[in-house]
């Protein structure tokens, strides 16, 4: 087994000595520039607007198609068990090849 | 952030009524924290004060989609991470590492870490620090990113995962080949110092 490799770990522990002593506060007139650009960039494009209510708008429209077909679910498995209801497609197709 | 007494929700909220005053109030305030940051993960030829700016307007943007789950703070930190990994990626190329460029003291702490034979004096932290940049410099933009949050500013997998948005397996498997490849840069230097 090959020993532990020392040398990143020993010039990593020597560049953690270095005391950064640069100053952190903003530089005059920063924060006004950034607060201004900020701003002026106005309202968020349509199409950012459009992506934010978009998900919601998709949510609210499963919802519904939910709610309407479980409002009407009697009158659905009526009409689908109902033997009078006898016109399936092929029947459809048929009665056309008769009128032509 | 010195201020202690500083009103960040009061703030944020005026900022949400687009109050420019707290909106520059909230600029200074924040500025050590995204200034640390940003000096921590600045790729060459890109000034600190535009890639600062960058991550302040990017805040901006997206106030309206923070929902307080995490300190506001953090939520910051992890803009500025993600803006300048986003900045270390569009390099093109990454800078080419010579003996040449290297300073003396610099060339003095990597000829020392190669030796092995001494420690590198404490004197030498800020060239140590020089040559540190300028090795991760080599690496791929997320490991130096992992490598740096992890061995020189000492943070845990789970803070850097919180930061980078990788999970915490991801943090360890670049941490990784990250340390290889320093490994593999280590012994090709020292072949080129010997030759």
């Amino acid at each position: 087994m090959n020993p532990p490799d020392s040398r990143w770990p020993r010039l990593a522990a020597a560049a953690r000595q270095a005391r950064d002593e640069r100053d952190t506060a903003a530089p005059y007139g920063f924060a006004t520039r950034v607060a201004a650009r900020a701003f002026a960039a106005g309202e968020p494009p349509f199409s950012a607007l459009l992506a934010r209510f978009s998900w919601r708008a998709l949510g609210v429209a499963a919802l519904l198609t939910l709610v309407a077909v479980a409002a009407n679910y009697s009158a659905i498995s009526a009409l689908s068990s109902s033997p009078d209801e006898d016109s399936g497609p092929g029947e459809i197709v048929n009665e056309i090849v008769d009128l032509s | 952030m010195a201020d202690e007494t500083f009103d960040l929700a009061g703030c944020l909220e005026r900022v949400r009524r687009r109050d420019q005053a707290a909106a520059r109030e909230l600029v200074e305030h924040l500025h050590p924290l995204v200034i640390r940051i940003v000096r921590a993960h600045l790729p060459r030829r890109v000034q600190e004060e535009d890639l600062s700016q960058e991550v302040f307007l990017k805040m901006f943007t997206r106030i309206e989609q923070y929902k307080g789950s995490v300190p506001f703070t953090h939520w910051v930190s992890r803009i500025a991470v993600t803006t300048c990994i986003d900045q270390l990626r569009a390099q093109k190329r990454r800078p080419e590492f010579r003996w040449a460029d290297l300073s003396e003291n610099e060339a003095g702490v990597l000829d020392s870490v190669l030796t092995n034979e001494r420690d590198v004096a404490p004197d030498d932290a800020l060239a140590a620090r020089e040559l540190v940049h300028k090795l991760l410099d080599q690496l791929k933009p997320e490991d130096r990113l992992v490598i740096q949050l992890l061995e020189l500013e000492q943070k845990s997998v789970a803070e850097v995962s919180q930061l980078t948005g990788w999970n915490q397996a991801l943090v360890k498997v670049r941490a990784f080949r990250a340390r290889r490849k320093l490994k593999k840069f280590f012994e090709e230097l020292k072949r080129k110092e010997k030759s």
